[in-house]
């Protein structure tokens, strides 16, 4: 058997598809988490009440229909409870619960499997809907502080803050710069890396997706990728997510202790200061403010009845206009940072910021990772109002028409991995490999007439083998 | 017997083939770099070629592309 | 002729067309003509552009003109901000966008005028134009300001000051058949009469010499021209707030332009009428260039004609306030206004000619236009056949004593021999005092051109009219100071969206290149490719497949191709009617009635004889096919020919189709962009069509097999090097003259006066005639 192909694999990196930015709800966060850990935080009634709330509209019904029932429920039993034209989500939503361990199966005497809730997510999930045990230990216990502040200033604080770490990702010159935990953050979640040359960190493929999230979503992203961090910072991830639930459900505008708080708490929350998520005057003043950043962080942006992070700065802002000219009513350096991520600017006036979308900017954009989906989504996320006057088409189309045809320039050609098989002795030969490689999902391509065909290059050893088998044996 | 080269499938239109073909033939990338010609929409190529042949294939495009926009005066 | 000339002519020609495929990416158009620099004040060279070199660039590339400009508490109510390098942002949802627009018509230059933002352009030559229409140096800062979101750069109103302070001061008036040079600034002509030249040029009637006084006058209330037009403007549309110091400073400003020189004190000196010329270019040296105007209520000498205009003749109201705009102060200003095509300049000049009422000389740059101008005359006019004299090769009418004369621009700059009868009438032609010149469609002419017709014939106002003043060309900037401003310039997207126009889908439909195609191509020289992309088989099936399509939805279709080997080739393949420069007059004719009148014939293919030189009826499709050269201006012209609106379609979205094919992959998409920039900035978008829907559905459509594509292609390389080009205008190539200078053949063949020119292919040529149209013989 010859193996003369060449064997570089080393250019091949350049056909792996890059991976894109990946975006974790609470429930895919959680289930990725070890039982003993899901285990610690049920320990906490607002944990609890937090993954009930995200839990799917089914999946509460059975929650509460079997809360009280102090034994396993038959499976089929529970799967009873709804008409059989719903069995799909039946399935789904049973499938969630065991993932969150919110149940566990048991056997019931007679052989039956049935579910029953996990106690301590019971016993904790009752305590948030009946009242009683121990006080969230966010206590409220305070003085009034003489230099309170009001919501207004919580916003622009935060925004503040947040736009700090955006700016640094675009490489913003004119903002102070973030901490080294906060670079540290954003390297762990590959939102930048370091420059092979310098050093120093740049944008990633992912980070150039991330900055074009929503606001709510970028900060639940960030906040998971520090999560992932805060054990090797000496944290207890168990303390500090449940600080982030508590969090959650605090109330805007209000001050809360500090008192009591671990070492490890009061080091997240300067994380937590940093990025945004609470005011506090001083590191040590004792009391700290959630903001809206923190708020409701828990609960996915889909879930509507959830108040969504209430975000002026996303009003309508760009016109596009037919040939191609953008013109942004900004005066935000990040927007403008944003903007120039796909389009070449030419003046910054006071309100104003003028460019044009030109195939090269557009196509450095792509080659950052960005997506054509991506750009046309950002636009018509910040339409200004005059453009949603054409309800159909808030940009104009061959706008639209044309980033889209830019990207899909740059994929007239796909490339796949392969070895190829030509010259078989015989016909039969051909169609024995060309069967084992259908089967087994590994043909990309093949020619009966030819007697040629190309298997997946992953699948090569697989195939080798099968090959040499066949070919002993006949 | 049977005849087995690693190399790269690539799928696309016949234009883009052509022009492939073309290079091939020209030595525009220094060396030839076709494995087989398979068919309309198909070739075979050699793995470590596809970073100078990306650059090239932007070169076309770059080529028969005018900016549509101006940028002012 | 014989073939070892024709055979040189190849040599030479496809020479040129090589150079002209390398230089196609540097050049603009086709004029670059290194003729004599017209002579332009010092400070038309000044470009606000340059105010910002030292400016710095932010940290995303932009100019950063943040601390030049300060932002207004109420800039939310204006609507404009002015960059220092003297571009204007409009917002054209602003409450008072009509006023700012008005204005900055007045003032700048329009770059682009997409929906929503408008951009402008402060140029020497804009505020030369603002202040020959009447607005002064503080008016034009002070309303800017006002209008501006922000404070306005100091280098802006420096700029503005430097272009207009001794603009517009000077006027070279011609009254009573007497030129005067006269200005409501005595200190200025006391400046120009201290320059020795000048003095040579007054002309001193009292000859003792004792009095050196300026003449002084008082100028009566002028009757300014009341033009009606059918839509009156709008006024007072004040719901939302606009901030007082606009409105009332727009309402001094609009009535100003009216009755800014009432009883108006001037003073002026007389100039000899010999030495007309030498004092407009040594006044255009000591930056103060004579603004003509010709007061012709107050011309005694010259008859009047007795030309009306019917009452059947209403204005729109962008005609209206064009030509408001050149009657201002109730002389006719000379300068130029600039309408889209198919809105109606024909009646502006027709409008123009009967305000003046001195004899008119029409000048347009083809035969078929001299008809059409006389058409256009007789059915907005008074006039009649006897009163109008056309003046081409094939019509020469008795020029004595009538009052418009319409000729071309050829036959006017004509340095061969001509025919006694029009040497004759070229020697009365130069013997008059015209009142008025009309120049049709001015940015086809080069400059030299020009230069040439205005030292043949006398005229008191020039109007040049055209659909495309494409500002990039500085031979355009020279037309400023030949012709005079630029007095007007319309949207096009207004026009469109109020009706005055078609409403058109311009769309670019990619044809993918056959294999084979693309195989040849790339292996080609470079005057083959173009051939092979115009036959590219998949553009010859979306040609037949948006032919079947229009045809059937009973549109008029022209397709376009400049290419005759592929005109011809569609044509005869898809048995269409087809023009080309060999096709004779009458069968020009005949083609075009049948595509006029007969419900058979909805198709034609035309190549590029058609953009000049007749003229092509309305229809609502257009296809190009073949369109190499990248002229914006031509690309622009062609989608006039369907823009004439249509009443009562104005329920559908569009109501006229605009199709440029280009095969993919090959310089012609490059081509292709290039030539839709003009539109695009008009406010014109191209959508990409990359799939005809139901095309693959389409079986009977040609070139389906590769058997047939291979054949094709078998032609199409057996073809010739002259195949390969472009259609030869007559006159763009170098056949006739040998030691004359190139533009000689050029100007004289440019109304197609000399058919001989084509002579050579006729013969061959008229057993191609198509077979629909034997039977309408005679």
């Amino acid at each position: 058997m010859a193996d003369n192909g060449s064997s570089s694999t080393s250019a091949v990196l350049s056909l792996n598809k890059f991976s894109n930015l990946e975006c974790k709800n609470l429930h895919d966060y959680l289930r990725t988490r070890p039982q003993n850990i899901l285990e610690k935080l049920y320990n906490h009634p607002t944990i609890c009440l937090a993954v009930y709330r995200e839990l799917p509209e089914l999946a509460r019904q059975y929650v509460i229909r079997i809360l009280f029932v102090e034994q396993p429920v038959p499976q089929a039993v529970v799967a009873s409870w709804g008409s059989q034209a719903f069995s799909k989500e039946h399935v789904y939503v049973s499938k969630v619960l065991s993932e969150l361990s919110v149940w566990q199966e048991a056997s019931i005497p007679g052989g039956l499997l049935g579910w029953i809730l996990s106690p301590t997510f019971k016993k904790n999930l009752k305590i948030t809907l009946l009242g009683g045990g121990k006080p969230w230990s966010m206590s409220s216990a305070l003085d009034t502080d003489n230099k309170a502040r009001d919501v207004a200033f919580l916003d622009s604080y935060s925004l503040e803050r947040w736009e700090c770490v955006l700016h640094y990702m675009v490489g913003s010159q004119q903002q102070e710069g973030i901490s080294a935990d906060a670079v540290r953050i954003l390297l762990h979640a590959g939102l930048m890396k370091r420059d092979e040359e310098d050093g120093s960190p740049v944008i990633t493929r992912q980070g150039f997706q991330f900055l074009l999230l929503d606001r709510h979503a970028q900060v639940w992203h960030f906040i998971l990728q520090y999560l992932d961090t805060v054990e090797q910072r000496g944290l207890d991830l168990v303390e500090c997510l449940t600080f982030l639930f508590q969090l959650s459900f605090s109330t805007l505008g209000k001050d809360y202790s500090t008192e009591g708080m671990s070492q490890g708490l009061l080091v997240f929350l300067q994380h937590l200061r940093e990025f945004g998520l609470v005011y506090q005057r001083k590191r040590k003043a004792g009391r700290f403010y959630p903001t809206r950043l923190a708020i409701n962080i828990t609960s996915s942006a889909a879930n509507k009845s959830a108040p969504v992070l209430d975000d002026d700065t996303h009003k309508g802002y760009i016109v596009v206009e037919t040939n191609y000219r953008v013109y942004a009513y900004t005066d935000s350096n990040l927007q403008v940072a944003l903007i120039s991520l796909f389009t070449e600017l030419m003046y910054r006036f006071p309100n104003l910021v003028v460019g044009v979308i030109t195939r090269e900017s557009v196509r450095q954009a792509l080659r950052g990772g960005i997506t054509a989906d991506q750009i046309i989504g950002y636009l018509k996320q910040h339409a200004h109002e005059q453009m949603l006057q054409d309800s159909r088409n808030p940009l104009p189309p061959t706008v639209v028409d044309q980033i889209k045809l830019w990207e899909l320039e740059r994929n007239r050609l796909t490339y796949q991995e392969g070895v190829l098989y030509s010259q078989f002795l015989s016909q039969a030969d051909y169609n024995v490999l060309k069967e084992y490689a259908q089967t087994n999902g590994h043909l990309i391509w093949s020619h009966k007439e030819k007697r040629t065909l190309v298997i997946n290059k992953c699948a090569h050893d697989d195939v080798k083998k099968f090959w040499k088998r066949y070919s002993k044996g006949s | 017997m049977v005849n087995v080269m690693k190399g790269v499938l690539v799928t696309c239109d016949g234009a883009m083939k052509q022009f492939l073909l073309h290079l091939d033939d020209t030595l525009k990338l220094g060396r030839k770099f076709i494995i087989q010609d398979l068919d309309d929409n198909h070739l075979f190529i050699s793995a470590d070629i596809l970073d100078v042949l990306q650059a090239k294939i932007d070169d076309l495009m770059d080529q028969i592309s005018f900016p549509l926009a101006e940028k002012g005066q | 002729m014989g073939p070892t000339k024709r055979g040189t002519n190849k040599g030479e020609k496809s020479k040129k067309r090589k150079k002209e495929e390398d230089e196609a990416w540097v050049y603009e158009e086709e004029d670059n003509e290194t003729g004599e620099e017209a002579a332009v004040p010092n400070a038309a060279a000044r470009d606000a552009e340059k105010n910002d070199q030292n400016v710095i660039e932010d940290e995303f590339g932009s100019k950063d003109y943040r601390d030049q400009m300060i932002l207004k508490p109420d800039n939310a109510s204006r609507p404009l901000w002015v960059a220092p390098n003297g571009h204007i942002f409009l917002e054209s949802f602003s409450p008072v966008y009509k006023h700012a627009h008005d204005f900055l018509i007045a003032i700048s230059e329009p770059v682009c005028r997409p929906e929503h933002i408008h951009e402008y352009k402060l140029t020497a030559y804009s505020l030369y134009a603002a202040v020959s229409v009447g607005l002064q140096t503080n008016d034009i800062i002070e309303y800017l300001k006002r209008l501006s979101k922000t404070s306005i750069p100091d280098g802006i109103v420096e700029f503005i000051k430097l272009c207009t302070l001794s603009y517009g001061k000077v006027k070279l008036v011609l009254k009573h058949n007497k030129y005067f040079v006269e200005s409501p600034y005595p200190e200025v002509l006391q400046k120009l009469l201290k320059d020795p030249v000048i003095q040579e040029c007054r002309l001193r009637r009292n000859l003792e010499g004792e009095n050196d006084d300026l003449i002084t006058q008082v100028q009566e209330k002028k009757n300014v021209p009341n033009f009606t037009s059918n839509a009156p403007e709008q006024s007072g549309d004040g719901v939302t707030s606009v901030p007082e110091d606009i409105t009332n400073f727009y309402s001094k400003i609009d009535n100003e332009e009216d009755d800014e020189e009432n009883a108006l004190e001037t003073v002026s000196f007389e100039v000899n009428q010999e030495k007309i010329e030498v004092i407009q270019k040594r006044c255009i040296e000591l930056e103060h260039p004579l603004l003509a105007e010709y007061d012709f209520r107050n011309d005694t000498i010259n008859p009047d004609i007795k030309v009306d205009l019917r009452p059947s003749a209403v204005l729109r109201p962008y005609q209206e306030k064009s030509l408001r705009k050149m009657f201002g102060n109730g002389r006719a200003r000379s300068g130029v206004i600039v309408l889209p095509c198919g809105a109606g300049k024909s009646l502006v000049g027709v409008t123009a000619c009967c305000t003046v009422r001195k004899r008119a000389l029409v000048l347009c740059n083809s035969g078929v236009s001299v008809e059409q101008w006389k058409q256009q005359f007789k059915m907005w006019s008074t006039a009649d056949d006897s009163m109008i004299c056309r003046f081409t090769s094939e019509a020469k009418d008795k020029p004595m004593g009538c009052s418009i004369l319409v000729t071309t621009y050829s036959m006017i700059t004509h340095t061969q021999r001509r025919s006694w009868e029009a040497e004759q009438t070229m020697k009365w032609l130069q013997d008059q005092e015209w009142g008025i010149m009309v120049l049709d469609e001015v940015h086809t002419i080069p400059a030299k051109m020009f230069r040439r017709v205005l030292t043949l014939v006398q005229s008191h106002c020039k109007l040049g009219l055209t659909a495309t003043l494409l500002r990039e060309d500085d031979k355009i900037a020279d037309l400023n100071f030949l012709i005079g401003p630029k007095l007007y310039e319309a949207n096009w997207l207004e026009l469109q969206k109020r009706g005055f126009i078609a409403r058109v889908q311009c769309a670019e439909v990619w044809c993918p290149m056959t294999q084979e195609f693309y195989r040849e191509y790339l292996v080609c020289k470079t005057s083959k490719r173009l051939l092979l992309y115009v036959m590219n088989p998949n553009k010859f099936r979306a040609t037949q497949y948006l032919i079947r399509y229009h045809e059937r939805r009973g549109d008029k279709t022209i397709v376009f191709s400049d290419n005759v080997f592929a005109l011809k080739h569609y044509a005869i393949k898809m048995n269409k009617p087809y023009i080309y420069g060999p096709t004779s007059q009458g069968e020009r004719i005949q083609i075009l009635q049948n595509f006029k009148f007969n419900p058979k014939v909805n198709t034609i293919f035309v190549s590029k004889v058609a953009d000049t030189s007749f003229d092509l009826p309305e229809a609502n499709v257009l296809i190009q096919i073949s369109s190499h050269g990248g002229s914006r201006r031509q690309e622009a012209q062609r989608l006039g020919r369907i823009l004439r609106a249509k009443k009562g379609a104005i329920a559908e979205e569009y109501n006229a189709f605009f199709y440029t094919l280009v095969s993919q992959d090959t310089m012609e998409m490059a081509y292709s962009r290039k030539r839709q920039r003009f539109l695009v900035n008009q406010g014109y978008s191209y959508k990409v069509i990359t799939k005809l829907s139901g095309m693959e559905e389409n079986q009977d459509l040609m070139y389906k097999t590769r058997e047939e594509q291979g054949q094709l292609l078998q032609q199409v390389l057996a073809a010739s090097d002259i195949d390969c080009e472009d259609e030869r205008m007559p006159g763009e190539g170098v056949r006739h003259a040998p030691s004359g200078s190139k533009k000689i053949g050029q100007m004289s063949s440019m109304s197609g006066a000399d058919d001989a020119v084509y002579y050579e292919y006729k013969k061959s040529n008229s057993a191609n005639k198509h077979p629909l149209f034997k039977k309408f013989r005679y």
